[in-house]
């Protein structure tokens, strides 16, 4: 006796679980975009002071920041140069109100410039403390 | 005669099922960018020795165009310290981050404000920047 061989060659995969697939690969994406963490700088700044308030001052480090170059207490220093003079500038001083750095940023100095000697100063051991000018209203007769 | 009433079953269509979870999904995603800044134009600046920064309800950034934004809604800075300082109300020190995301090319004239608006707000700066590989 023969048996006829019976072919089934063509299967569909179910379609109904095609709709949970696809909303399990949206959140498995969504979780992966997500869970990137932000990285950063912490910065303290001291609390803010009137100009009356600063005697002491004149024995601080004052960096002057502009578009592109860096002064330290009035004199260009080359940016190579820069972690190592403030660093050997700090190592002299021994109290946290004598670290404080005086940082006075022209207005056009870009952020990326003002980050990256701050965080030098930070590591060097600084204390930034920010020099602003304030506004003034001036009513004109 | 008595004729027999068919009872007919209603069935809620499991096909659906997918797509329905899909578009809740889609709406929920869209609710939660209108409230985060993710979808604003900045590139970050670049510093090293970088440690990542813990969660915090403040996020304050300044995008290319230099408009600054709180938690992704545009604000003009005289409105920042309040807005920070309620954002931040009751938490003790320590406690009270404040992520600042600026564009690179941001010029001092425009971000300095923003810093003394949130350290006059009680806020801890954490200026979120990308790792310097130089």
């Amino acid at each position: 006796m023969r048996i006829a061989r019976t072919t089934k060659l063509l299967v569909e995969p179910p379609s109904s679980a095609t709709g949970d697939i696809a909303f399990n690969l949206i959140v498995f994406f969504l979780v992966c975009a997500s869970v990137q963490p932000d990285r950063g700088r912490l910065q303290v700044l001291p609390t803010s002071e009137t100009a009356d308030e600063k005697q002491q001052q004149t024995e601080n480090i004052e960096v002057q920041l502009t578009r592109t170059a860096v002064l330290v207490n009035g004199d260009a220093v080359p940016l190579a140069r820069f972690p190592a003079q403030i660093k050997a500038a700090l190592a002299a001083k021994k109290t946290p109100s004598e670290k404080v750095v005086i940082v006075k940023s022209r207005p056009d100095t870009p952020y990326h410039h003002w980050i990256r000697v701050t965080a030098t100063i930070e590591d060097a051991g600084g204390i930034i403390t920010l020099q602003l000018e304030e506004e003034r209203e001036v009513i004109v007769p | 005669m008595k004729i027999t009433r068919r009872s007919a079953r209603a069935e809620v269509p499991s096909m659906a099922m997918g797509d329905i979870a899909f578009n809740l999904l889609i709406f929920f995603v869209i609710l939660a960018r209108a409230q985060d800044d993710s979808h604003l134009q900045w590139t970050p600046a670049e510093a090293k020795n970088l440690q990542n920064a813990t969660n915090s309800v403040v996020s304050v950034l300044i995008d290319s165009d230099s408009k600054l934004y709180l938690n992704g809604q545009q604000l003009g800075i005289s409105q920042l310290a309040g807005r920070v300082e309620s954002l931040l109300e009751g938490a003790p020190s320590g406690e009270r981050p404040v992520l600042l995301k600026i564009h690179n090319e941001a010029l001092a004239q425009r971000f300095e404000p923003v810093i003394e608006a949130i350290s006059e707000a009680g806020g801890e700066l954490v200026h979120i920047v990308e790792e310097d590989r130089d």
